[in-house]
């Protein structure tokens, strides 16, 4: 039972990060079942929160949630979703800044909450899986260039192209006309599923060319799409293949023996 | 440029326009003192899910071939049907009753000499002048919710989950199915039922399909125009609720919700995170949307119910809200009931696990209802809104094995 309240406990410090959020969380629903006059909110913003907390770190629960739930381990996170954190802390800060009697105190108040959210959080937009959008679609232009030389015209069949690890998540979001022998399945590694493509073309520092061929020859791919700075053993167009474009840093190889 | 200005104001339409219509088609289930636009407009958006998700499941699960042109074709017809519903009694009402029929967001009317007498009004609801400072912090909360909608658009996320979710939306919309193709590599597969049923995919897919706008754009750049301004309006409601009496507290509260969102990726798991980096993904909905609006119907349903619980002293039959005011009407007392089962119905859409999960807060909730109402039929309202969850899990069952 420890070692489970301790994932728990594990999971809730993941989810709180450098724990500001619950600290401000804990204080304003404590403050709420002390000094709130109405039962109700003092119910609803005050001791239910607190109790779907210790909820949440109750090992019983956690057993329970991972035999509900085929991925229970994983999102077991998710319970805090039910904690209404935000509207605690909310109300909370109200309750106290509007406790104050004159209103300058209020304003210096409302200023310090701002202030204090600010500087314990995270920005979002600071986050490093934010930037920049290169387009409305919102995935790399890189990726948008090269589909658009390789996708098939109106009425032609879908075409089959291996892509770099790195561009896998976003060709499909661009144009399902394409197909491609492996995809994200490949990418998250805690996945581990198997597939010859991707053995040879990502697996190993230098890519054997033959090896190569007869893997997306097999999968029936037309294209082939490789990084300039990607090691190979052997020129692809010494081996048939022709080079029919270079964009943004990738080669990309068309097989001429693609007659599917 | 004309064809991409039409995009638009049609993608308007069918994201703003005709959710309202419906909403103002249903709202007279709504209590006079809270048919405000805001709850309308929520409400319409609830029927408007609530008509996807019976009309997509169906079309996904029956035809084998255009499923997706056949849910966008029923749904179109449907929605218009309502929607010219709605003009004509929006026309009639205004007609009869005037402007003030719809009060304004985010006050209510202003009390006139009727309001005040009229035995239907309750004062407490009735919206006071703002001062200026509240007015101030009103514009202050107006330019972050502006600065969120604006990044949501110029700065881009990623996510590996997109690569499915988007995959599928865009499957839909140039393929013509509903989650019969892999979206990974693009190999045809059957229903993938652990995904299939949150149907919000196709949704979004039906917007690109309607507006001629490609889905991933929809997705990553028209979905957080509409979804990051409705996560405010729902917190909006709570907080009208919450600060029935000081409204001026109002957009306070907002300020802070707004910087806990933006200054809330403390880490990957947080709602904050969710609500700004996968904006478009049914978990993010269900975190930000359904579970701040199921705790909103509640905190509803508890204003009306009588002030003391069955742990206070005797009870004083005295309700905070319009009970005290006559506005009695049954339809009234079961319309927060009807609301929940439509966001019961939207939480399915969102994810199969925000049903579960919400199921579970609705239990916990009308525990606490039940204090204050002190009456069992409480429990018997919560048993017939999670109708749509148990259809759903059985569906999900009957699926999977």
């Amino acid at each position: 039972m420890y070692g489970i309240f301790m994932e728990c406990w594990v999971a809730l410090k993941l989810y709180g990060g450098n724990g500001a959020l619950l600290l401000m969380f804990i204080a304003s629903a404590i403050y709420l079942v002390c000094v709130e006059e109405s039962l109700k909110k003092k119910i609803m913003l005050g001791i239910l929160p607190l109790i779907f907390l210790v909820g949440f770190l109750c090992p019983v629960t956690k057993i329970v949630y991972v035999a509900v739930f085929d991925d229970g381990k994983d999102t077991y996170y998710r319970l805090l979703w039910l904690v209404p954190m935000y509207m605690v802390i909310g109300y909370g800060a109200c309750k106290l800044i509007f406790s104050l009697k004159r209103s300058m105190y209020q304003r210096i108040a409302i200023v310090s909450a701002i202030a204090i959210i600010a500087v314990s959080g995270s920005l979002v937009y600071a986050s490093e899986h934010v930037k920049l959008a290169e387009n409305l679609y919102h995935i790399p232009q890189k990726v948008i260039d090269i589909c658009d030389v390789i996708s098939p015209d109106d009425g032609e069949p879908r075409v089959r192209a291996a892509f770099p690890s790195e561009l896998v998540h976003f060709v499909r979001q661009y144009d399902t006309d394409i197909l491609m022998p492996y995809g994200r399945e490949m990418v998250v590694s805690q996945w581990d599923y198997y597939n010859p493509v991707y053995e040879v073309m990502e697996k190993p520092e230098v890519i054997n060319a033959e090896a190569l061929l007869g893997a997306t020859r097999e999968t029936k791919c037309k294209y082939i799409i490789l990084s300039t700075e990607r090691k190979i053993d052997t020129d692809l167009e010494s081996m048939g293949l022709n080079l029919i474009d270079s964009l943004h840093g990738y080669n990309i190889y068309e097989d001429p023996q693609y007659d599917f | 440029m004309i064809k991409g200005a039409i995009a638009i104001l049609i993608i308007a339409l069918w994201m703003f326009i005709i959710p309202f219509l419906i909403g103002i088609l249903v709202n007279g289930m709504l209590p006079t003192v809270r048919r405000t636009v805001g709850i309308t407009f929520i409400l319409g958006y609830m029927v408007y899910f609530a008509i996807f998700e019976v009309i997509a499941i169906p079309c996904m699960l029956h035809y084998v071939y255009n499923a997706f042109s056949y849910c966008t074709k029923y749904y179109m017809i449907v929605c218009l049907i309502l929607s010219a519903l709605g003009i004509g009694k929006s026309i009639f009402v205004l007609k009869k009753e005037g402007w003030t029929y719809l009060s304004i967001f985010p006050g209510e009317t202003h009390a006139t000499s009727h309001d005040l007498l009229s035995p239907r009004s309750d004062p407490r609801m009735l919206r006071l002048s703002f001062s200026l400072e509240s007015r101030i912090y009103w514009g202050i909360f107006a330019v972050l919710l502006l600065i969120q909608v604006i990044l949501a658009i110029v700065m881009s996320s990623f996510d590996g989950d997109d690569a499915y979710y988007v995959v599928e939306s865009l499957l839909a919309q140039q393929a013509d199915v509903m989650n019969t193709i892999l979206p990974y590599v693009g190999t045809t597969t059957t229903l993938e039922i652990r995904h299939a049923l949150a149907v919000i995919t196709m949704w979004i897919a039906f917007l690109a399909r309607v507006s001629g706008i490609h889905a991933t754009i929809v997705s990553h750049s028209v979905i957080p125009v509409l979804v990051i301004p409705f996560v405010y309006l729902v917190y909006v409601e709570i907080a009208r609720i919450l600060f029935r009496r000081r409204q001026e507290i109002i957009p306070v509260f907002m300020l802070i919700i707004s910087m806990l969102m933006m200054f809330g990726n403390i880490s990957i798991y947080t709602p904050a995170t969710f609500f700004l980096t996968r904006t478009w993904q049914g978990k993010a909905m269900v975190c930000n949307l359904v579970f701040p609006l199921i705790a909103w119907v509640f905190l509803w349903m508890l204003e009306d119910s009588r002030r003391t619980s069955i742990l206070g002293k005797k009870a004083e039959n005295e309700t905070e809200s319009y009970a005290e005011y006559k506005e009695t009407k049954p339809l009234y007392i079961i319309s927060p009931w009807i609301f929940l089962a439509l966001i019961n119905m939207f939480s399915g859409i969102c994810s199969s696990m925000g049903v579960i999960y919400g199921t579970g807060l609705i239990g916990v909730l009308v525990l606490v209802l039940l204090l204050f109402a002190k009456d069992i039929k409480v429990i018997l309202g919560a048993a017939l809104c999670v109708i749509p969850n148990a259809v759903y899990l059985l569906i999900y069952m009957i699926l999977s094995h």
